[in-house]
């Protein structure tokens, strides 16, 4: 078996553990939505909001609630010692993480097709964001997310305070990436077309580049044992 | 004269000022089955996690079939099987998706029919398409060994298989591990269990701070004084 | 053996007071800023040292990756930790410099920004490692994390620098007019900096060192 069936295999058997339980999709979805209505609350009556601040609130959302879904992915794999028996067999460490980082990425995706329209029927009376923008946004925002998540995700799960401790390590990281998220989605909510946001998004590319190279090399050394 | 399968020299494996293992060798033939007791803490698992590839040792060898662990680790692994108190399951797949995952996995020509083959030796057959969290333990622990033997492996390693199984499914994991042996692989097994451990092993060893303070031939000693050298080490530690 | 006293050490203890007196003594009064502005000889040199920190800690955590020797994790843990310590430092410095001036305690510069988000990488880096009892595996883990923190730097400052745009009223230290006096009075601190840096680098190193030979004992008493 060579790496790319290897990574398949495993991204198709999470998928279907995924499908079958749906518990981190629906987690995320509805967390995702919980936290757009609080954000809306919390903003008070004031009137109206500037398409950054409605870019924050968006970013907020999704960023917030797929730390759910990362979380699990790897955990379920420690679960039944699971990573102990994939180590033993002929997969790569290497393997193991793309098709981690892989399901990860999928699973944004298909949060972020519920609650991006949730989000534009809640907030979005103004807003024309240009489809192909937003959605090569989305794109690399998860990629760069997914990749350091699930490099974050290995370290996290081999303490005992996983839950808590994801996100206190991986917030900090990809504080950049909110940064850039947000002002390029403001800029795509004001009306900007795709080139208009490249200097944007080139970082965000870089990011995602840099912690996909960085979590292929290091995962080896968060899963094994010492 | 059979030949050597299992070669292990001057094992050690320290964490910082402790250390597990403290210079083990052994060596067993093909078709040998070697039960290791020991007390808790002894560096039992730690001494099978090494020979899982789990774990690098400090220093010693370890060679199996003819392969190094250390220079050549994917084909010391390729014929590995093991089997421990956790089950390496995937609870919200069924018996036979796990089967056949791991059988992919391992390159299996064909999964389908290795996992059904497999289900039909561990008499899981019938449950094949019930997800695995509904097994009791005793049906996952035979679920367990069938997942270790997905890539044919001539060496078993088995860490207290016995944990948590009741005396109808002890029996019934014994019969399978006589099977296993009678089919010439090499076993090696850790367990507290000295009664069934006993009836099934060609090689008795005794593990305590991490020194192999007794390895004999079943043949060549009583159960009745093994047990009680046995219980003199625990009572020691 | 415990060396009574450490080179650096004494070094810092000259040069730290030489560096002072310079700021107060010989460099000029900035004419738009007065007083306050002083400060920011001592903030960029320990901008500079904790700069410096956060890199040996990522170099540390490489070296143990590869050689798996305790003494890399025990640089890497004081790395992590005094880097720390002179983040926080940078950011109160910061904070003192723009509260007379711009009459707020915090203000989205580049550069605090930047320390900002360094501070909270590497203050998880220290969580992280209170989280793992095991020494091989918090050195593991310390080693990953310290790697994927230092990493995300070039990213940090380009992230940095654009948010910039968005808030206009920003300390543009680069505008400063450097006079030969400011710089040679910049330099010294920056040179008294990483000297206190590395003082307080071997200190803690030290420190891990004992600490881990006083477990290993323990360890082996207890058994």
């Amino acid at each position: 078996m060579n790496l790319g069936q290897q990574i398949m295999l495993l991204y198709r058997k999470d998928l279907r553990v995924e499908v079958r339980k749906k518990e981190s999709l629906i987690a995320m979805a509805f967390f995702g939505a919980l936290i757009m209505v609080i954000l809306n609350l919390a903003a008070g009556r004031s009137g109206r909001i500037e398409a950054e601040q409605l870019a924050g609130i968006l970013w907020v959302a999704i960023l917030f609630s797929s730390v759910l879904g990362l979380g699990r992915v790897f955990a379920r794999e420690k679960e039944n010692g699971c990573v102990a028996a994939l180590l033993v067999s002929p997969l790569s460490p290497e393997a193991l993480f793309t098709a981690k980082a892989l399901v990860n990425f999928t699973l944004m995706c298909c949060s972020e097709l519920v609650l991006v329209p949730v989000f534009l029927a809640l907030f979005g009376g103004r807003l024309e964001p240009d489809p192909l923008a937003l959605t090569v946004l989305l794109g690399l925002v998860n990629l760069g997310f997914s990749a350091a998540g699930t490099l974050l995700s290995a370290l996290a799960a081999g303490t005992r305070r996983n839950e808590v401790l994801l996100p206190i390590l991986l917030y900090p990281l990809c504080l950049p990436l909110v940064i850039l998220a947000v002002k390029a989605t403001g800029a795509v909510f004001g009306g900007s077309a795709l080139f208009e946001i490249l200097d944007q998004l080139e970082p965000m590319a870089a990011f995602g580049l840099i912690y996909a190279v960085a979590g292929y090399l290091l995962f080896a050394h968060a899963v094994r044992e010492v | 004269m059979a030949e050597t399968f299992l070669h292990i020299e001057g094992l050690r494996k320290s964490y910082g000022g402790l250390e597990a293992l403290k210079g083990v060798s052994l060596t067993l033939e093909k078709g040998d089955f070697l039960c290791l007791f020991g007390p808790n803490g002894a560096g039992k698992s730690t001494l099978l996690k090494i020979l899982a590839t789990l774990l690098t040792p400090s220093a010693g060898t370890v060679r199996a079939a003819g392969f190094d662990l250390e220079e050549h680790p994917e084909a010391f692994r390729a014929q590995l099987g093991l089997v421990s108190h956790q089950s390496f399951l995937y609870d919200d797949l069924s018996a036979r998706e796990n089967l056949e995952f791991y059988a992919a996995l391992y390159g299996v020509a064909d999964s389908r029919a290795r996992a059904g083959e497999l289900l039909e030796r561990v008499e899981l057959a019938h449950r094949a398409h019930s997800p695995v969290r509904e097994f009791s333990r005793g049906m996952q622990q035979r679920l367990t060994i069938a997942r270790a033997l997905v890539n044919d492996p001539s060496l078993l390693l088995l860490d207290e298989p016995y944990t948590g199984l009741d005396e109808h499914a002890a029996g019934r994991l014994s019969r399978q591990l006589h099977l296993l042996h009678e089919a010439q692989r090499t076993i090696v097994m850790v367990t507290h269990n000295l009664r069934q451990g006993l009836e099934l092993a060609t090689t008795v060893g005794i593990l305590a701070q991490g020194k192999l303070v007794f390895l004999k031939q079943r043949d060549q000693i009583a159960p009745e004084a093994f047990e009680q050298l046995y219980i003199d080490h625990l009572e020691a530690a | 053996m415990l060396k009574r006293y450490d080179p650096f050490a004494l070094l810092a203890l000259f040069a730290l007071p030489a560096a002072a007196a310079m700021v107060f003594f010989y460099a000029p009064l900035e004419e738009t800023m007065g007083l306050v502005q002083k400060i920011f000889y001592f903030h960029l040199g320990l901008a500079a040292a904790a700069f410096l920190s956060f890199f040996v800690a990522c170099i540390a955590g490489v070296f143990y990756l590869v050689r798996r020797q305790r003494v890399w994790d025990e640089r890497g843990a004081a790395a992590i930790e005094v880097g720390v310590l002179f983040t926080t430092l940078v950011l109160l410095t910061g904070s003192i410099w723009g509260r007379p001036i711009w009459n707020t305690w915090w203000t989205w510069d580049p550069r605090l920004t930047t320390s900002l988000i360094l501070w909270f990488i590497f203050t998880a880096c220290l969580i992280l490692r209170g989280a793992v009892e095991q020494e091989a595996k918090r050195a593991v883990f310390s080693a990953v994390m310290a790697i994927a923190g230092f990493i995300d730097v070039p990213v940090v400052f380009l992230s940095a620098r654009l948010w910039r745009s968005i808030h206009p009223t920003v300390i543009r230290s680069e505008g400063i007019a450097l006079e030969p006096a400011m710089l040679a009075t910049l330099a010294a601190c920056v040179a008294a900096m990483l000297i206190l840096w590395a003082a307080l680098f071997r200190l803690r190193c030290g420190m891990q060192r004992q600490e881990n030979t006083l477990l290993d004992l323990q360890q082996q008493l207890s058994r």
